[in-house]
Order: C-alpha cells, then sequence, then structure tokens
C-alpha cells in the first residue's frame, strides 16, 4: 500500500498556471499543462501518463523529459518523485525500425 | 544465437576496464556500444585528472582514453561499434541492433557500464535552438572542432559546469557568467577559481527565466531565487548571448537492468534509479554486474575502478582465477576506489556545507559563492607562505584526492603527507629551483611561482595559461585578481613550455611587488 494506492485521495482542483503551454516532452510535444490536467484527471502514475499522453514514447524514448515528468507529477500530487515508479523498461531501448525489427538473427 | 562468456554493455572508462581486466584473466570477451567510437566520454575531456599516480593523475582525459584502448587492443579485447543493444532479458540474453539486422547473445555473464545522459531543465525558450547540454557542448568543441557559438551562459556550477566554461573559454567563447540555483558552487573550488580569475562573475542562487529569441537564442534572463528555488521578482539580470549551456546533473541510464528485473532503487545520492548492487557491483542477479555512472553518478576515474572490479568478479565466477586472486586484486582496486572517495566532495558529503578543512581551517566562504578566494583568506592556507626568493604559492583550499604536486617537484618542495586528500604546504628547509613542474602538473591550476620581491620594486609571478593566443616576452597587460578584475599593470617576462608540462604553458609576469600575492592571471 503506498501513497498511490488510495486514489479518493483529494488534490485539489486543476489551478492554470502562466507555464502550462511549455513544451515538456518534445518529441510528441506535450506540454506541462498537459501533463499536469492528467494527473487530475487521475492519471497518477508514470504508466498512465505515458499511455494517455504519450509522453517519453517518441524518438528519444524519455531520454530527456522522464526526470521532467516525473517531476511535474510527484508535484501535482504532493509527493516526492522518488516514490514514483518509473516507466516500464522495455526493448527496443532506442528506437529502431520496424523492417530492421523483423530482421532477426538468430 | 551467438554465446560469450562475458558480455560488455557500453565500451566508455568503465565497460572497457571491465573488458580489460576479465580479458587478461584469459576470459572471452564481447563489447558492444551504439557510438562509432569507442571511449564513451572521455575523448571529449581534455583537461587534466584528479587522483594520484595510480587514478592517472595529471594526464589529460583523453590520453586515458588512448591508454585505455590499446591497453584492450593488447588483451585481445572484441569491440563492436554501431551496436546498440536494443533488450536483456532474464537468462543474461541480449539484442543488439547491427546495421539492419537484430543480433541474439546470451552472456554467460554480463557487465552493463551504459553511463547517464544529462538531466535537463525547463524555462520559457528552453526549446529553442543554442540551448544545449553541456555534453554536446564539449562534443562540438572537442571532438568536431565547432565553436557552439560566440556568448555562453553556463547553467550549473558543479564540476562539469564549471569545466566546460573552460573549455568554452580555450575553444575562444566568452563565458558571460556561471549561473546556479543551488546556494554554493558545486565542484571543487580549483575549477570555480580558474573561471573566476579570468573574470567570468558567478550567480548563486540563481536560475534562469526566459530565453529570448524567435528561431535561435538571442539573449537569457537569469534571477535569483529563495530558499524554496521560487524566482524572486525584480531580481532578473539580462545577458546577450548565443548559447544557453546546461549542466544540472547527469541520470544513470540504468533501464537495461529494470529490463532484466534486476532489483532497483531511486537513490537521489546516485542520481536517480540504478541497480541494487553489492561492494564490487554484482545486481540481485547473479552474474549480472553495473559499472560506472549507471550504477551511481561519480567521474570516469572511479569509473575506471570500478569496471576493473566487475571484471575481476566476473572471471572469477567463470572460473578463470580463484576466489583468492579475486579477493588480492579487489583489495588494491579497493584501495584506489576508497582513496578517490574521500574528502571535502566524497559521494558521503554530497549536498553538505563543509564549513572547516580536514586540518581545521576554515573554508573560503567566498570561494563557496564567488568562485575565488578573497585576498583576506588566502593567507591562513598552508600552501600560501612567505619567502625569500623564488617559491611555490599553492592555493589549493580544500581537501580533495590529488596529490601531483609532491610528486611533480624534483627537490621535495611539496608535501601531502600520509592523506591523499591534505592540503599541500610547503617543506621545511626546502629550495626552489623555478622550475615550473609543480604549476604545470596541478590539474586544478592552484599552483603559483611567486618571486615577490625581484628587484627595482617588482614581483615576479609564474602562471598556468592554457589559452591562445599565447602571449609573448614583452607584452604589456594587465594583472587580474582571483575575482577577474584588473590589480595592476603586468609585462610577460617569460613563456615557458616544455614536453613534461603537457600543453599548460607558464607564463610569467612582472607586477609592482604589492601585487605578488594578489595578481593571478594575465590578460592582454
Amino acid at each position: 500500500m503506498n501513497i498511490l494506492s488510495d486514489r479518493s485521495r483529494d488534490i485539489g482542483e486543476f489551478v492554470p498556471a502562466e507555464d502550462d503551454d511549455m513544451l515538456i516532452c518534445r518529441c510528441e510535444e506535450v506540454t506541462k499543462g498537459e501533463i499536469r490536467k492528467a494527473v487530475h484527471d487521475g492519471m497518477w502514475t508514470i504508466t498512465e501518463i505515458r499511455r494517455y499522453l504519450r509522453t517519453g514514447m517518441g524518438l528519444c524514448q524519455g531520454q530527456t523529459c522522464a526526470r521532467l515528468v516525473k517531476g511535474i507529477i510527484a508535484k501535482e500530487l504532493g509527493i516526492s518523485p522518488a516514490e514514483l515508479e518509473p516507466a516500464t523498461a522495455r526493448s527496443p531501448m532506442r528506437p529502431v525500425e520496424m523492417r530492421v525489427m523483423g530482421n532477426e538473427e538468430a | 544465437m551467438k554465446r560469450y562468456e562475458l558480455i560488455v554493455v557500453g565500451a566508455g572508462p568503465s565497460g572497457l576496464s571491465a573488458a580489460i581486466e576479465a580479458a587478461k584473466c584469459g576470459v572471452e570477451v564481447i563489447v558492444f556500444d551504439e557510438n562509432e567510437k569507442p571511449g564513451g566520454q572521455l575523448f571529449k575531456q581534455i583537461h587534466k585528472f584528479f587522483g594520484s599516480k595510480e587514478h592517472h593523475a595529471k594526464v589529460r582525459g583523453f590520453k586515458i582514453g588512448e591508454e585505455l584502448l590499446r591497453e584492450a587492443s593488447d588483451a585481445g579485447v572484441e569491440v563492436v561499434l554501431n551496436a546498440t543493444v536494443t533488450g536483456l532479458y532474464q537468462n543474461k540474453e541480449i539484442t543488439v541492433r547491427i546495421g539492419d539486422a537484430i543480433h541474439h547473445y546470451k552472456g554467460d555473464t554480463i557487465i552493463i557500464a551504459t553511463g547517464a545522459a544529462e538531466n535537463m531543465v525547463t524555462f520559457p525558450g528552453w526549446t529553442l535552438p543554442g540551448v544545449i547540454g553541456a555534453g554536446a557542448a564539449q562534443t562540438l568543441m572537442n571532438i568536431h572542432g565547432i565553436q557552439p557559438g560566440k556568448r555562453v551562459l553556463m547553467l550549473g556550477s558543479g564540476n562539469v559546469g564549471l569545466v566546460v566554461s573552460f573549455q568554452l573559454m580555450q575553444a575562444g567563447c566568452e563565458v558571460v557568467a556561471v549561473a546556479d540555483a543551488a546556494p554554493r558552487i558545486g565542484g571543487y573550488g580549483v575549477h570555480a577559481a580558474k573561471v573566476a580569475r579570468t573574470g567570468v562573475p558567478f550567480y548563486l542562487s540563481h536560475t534562469i527565466t526566459k530565453a529570448h529569441g524567435t528561431d535561435h537564442v538571442t539573449g537569457v534572463t537569469i534571477s535569483e531565487v529563495d530558499s524554496s528555488f521560487k524566482p524572486i521578482a525584480g531580481t532578473e539580470k539580462y545577458f546577450d548571448v548565443d548559447v544557453i549551456c546546461i549542466a544540472v546533473g547527469l541520470s544513470p541510464m540504468s533501464q537495461l537492468f529494470k529490463m532484466s528485473g534486476c532489483n532497483m532503487e531511486d537513490n537521489p545520492k546516485k542520481g536517480g534509479q540504478v541497480p541494487i548492487i553489492d561492494s564490487y557491483g554484482e545486481t540481485s542477479q547473479k552474474g549480472v554486474f553495473a559499472a560506472g555512472d549507471v550504477s551511481g553518478i561519480e567521474e570516469a576515474s572511479s569509473a575506471m575502478i570500478e569496471g576493473r572490479m566487475a571484471g575481476v568478479c566476473a572471471a572469477q565466477y567463470l572460473g578463470y582465477c580463484t576466489e583468492e586472486e579475486k579477493e588480492n586484486k579487489l583489495k588494491d582496486l579497493e584501495k584506489d576506489l576508497d582513496s578517490l572517495r574521500q574528502g571535502m566532495f566524497a559521494p558521503s558529503n554530497r549536498g553538505k556545507l563543509i564549513e572547516k578543512t580536514d586540518e581545521g581551517i576554515d573554508v573560503s566562504m567566498s570561494l563557496l559563492t564567488k568562485g575565488f578566494v578573497s585576498d583576506d583568506e588566502i593567507e591562513r592556507f598552508p600552501g600560501v607562505t612567505h619567502k625569500v626568493g623564488v617559491h611555490p604559492v599553492m592555493e589549493c583550499t580544500q581537501n580533495i584526492p590529488c596529490n601531483p604536486c609532491q610528486d611533480a617537484c624534483p627537490k621535495g618542495c611539496i608535501s601531502i603527507g600520509e592523506n591523499i586528500t591534505n592540503l599541500p604546504f610547503v617543506t621545511d628547509g626546502s629550495q626552489c629551483i623555478n622550475c615550473g613542474m609543480c604549476v604545470a602538473s596541478c590539474s586544478g591550476q592552484a599552483i603559483f611561482l611567486v618571486d615577490e620581491d625581484c628587484g627595482d620594486g617588482y614581483a615576479s609571478i609564474t602562471l598556468p595559461y592554457e589559452f591562445l593566443p599565447l602571449p609573448k616576452i614583452g607584452d604589456v597587460g594587465s594583472g587580474l585578481g582571483r575575482n577577474g578584475e584588473r590589480v595592476c599593470e603586468a609585462t610577460v617576462v617569460n613563456v615557458k613550455n616544455l614536453k613534461a608540462f603537457d600543453h599548460t604553458n607558464l607564463l610569467t609576469i612582472k607586477v609592482p611587488k604589492e601585487y605578488a600575492m594578489k595578481a593571478r592571471f594575465f590578460r592582454a
């Protein structure tokens, strides 16, 4: 049971901020406001945010924004970033074209 | 599927060291690296490294890289470049993209040495071209010979920020300021001091609040922050710049461990997500090791030792050396690693304010906030003494693991003592012969040869100089103080460059003798 298990916890209303239009995930063009809003829409984990907004799912695979997104979610939830589970790590670690993915040499 | 006894992922300092150590024991090793050249970040490091002889102290980073490659080829290590490891699965199976195909390999042991990625910070305009990481700046300058821009603001005062600021100046860029949200400079004081004495101002407790420009950076605004790192209105400062360089720390690239199911932890002291390892790098999965920054952010010198440790452990795991041989090798390596992890900047001291040196001397607060030791603070450090004739003045004021100066002096004038982190001092009765070896050997460029009275009311100061164009004998310019401000007129009376100095030129300037302990840099 961790702090994220209780989804009925009141995290307050979404309050618009001046820097809401700032790009956070450049590859998928997701803004800070969209991420903050998603938390208020009920996406409390990095995995949920990724599926909902595609942050960290682009070309750089979150190399730049993973830490930033984590910080934004944590702040919105009022917890420490260390309490958030990191995104699932899965192959391919780097973007690979489908024609290469399919060309396996066993 | 091809099988290897040891697969190393990453051909940086730790990965290569691991491969070398294992191969020397007879292990059949293959190393994969996604880059087109091996060596990781080492070939971008043009500065002299700290440490002791065992840690390649006073050798420039790229030279250490060359040595490592030679050693790897001698040991018969096979390095496959342009080979991206795309996955690590249970049972030590990996997939590697080479060319247009995905190849499968299985290792009896695996060492992951994938290093780290740079952190970013956001501010309005942070996606403009011209906002770059410190690593990118190094790649441009030191690998490709390209200036990142003309005028640069550096964000981050850790060793990376300080070292890269200096390198930017060496590449001919102007560094307008070094800013950091922290209230104190994070990196070595000597690195800060060599930047400050050229006239670069430090803005601590400051962060970037806006990058200006429409299609590229044309300027930057920084603001002071309060104790909760919120910008304070009315404290904005604007600089005309075309580059904003970001050096705000690194995050381990540890995803392969997570994917294969190793136990992980989120450890801010280690820079983020890292595998949980024993003292020699073995993860919760037997035979899978971590080495270097991927297991916790440190620097190249410790990464190389960690690599060697993991290599020895893998060799023993595979039966290529006995438990006893392993223990013997690890004992020496542990000693080397321990000595690097001593002093004020030891990983255990991260974030702490240390007010006194091990010798009991008050640390210079000016150094921690402005980047230079003030004139009234400098005299209290043991390396700063007065003597008749030429003598070394060592402005080394923090306990860091480094000692090339004591080996450099052929006359034994300089001593560090038992502990590698001690502050250097001038030994009793020693006679300086003005050879300059100490000045060139100091990786922190903190040693000067001073003759406080060389006649006619003048003093001479010999200082390390690593910029172009190199001043010539007879040039008249300004003597700059530790804070980078002009203190007096200075004339170049000697320029020395020996092979043993390894590209550190020694400039001797003549200044009015009242500035003997004040002038520390020359500007034409």
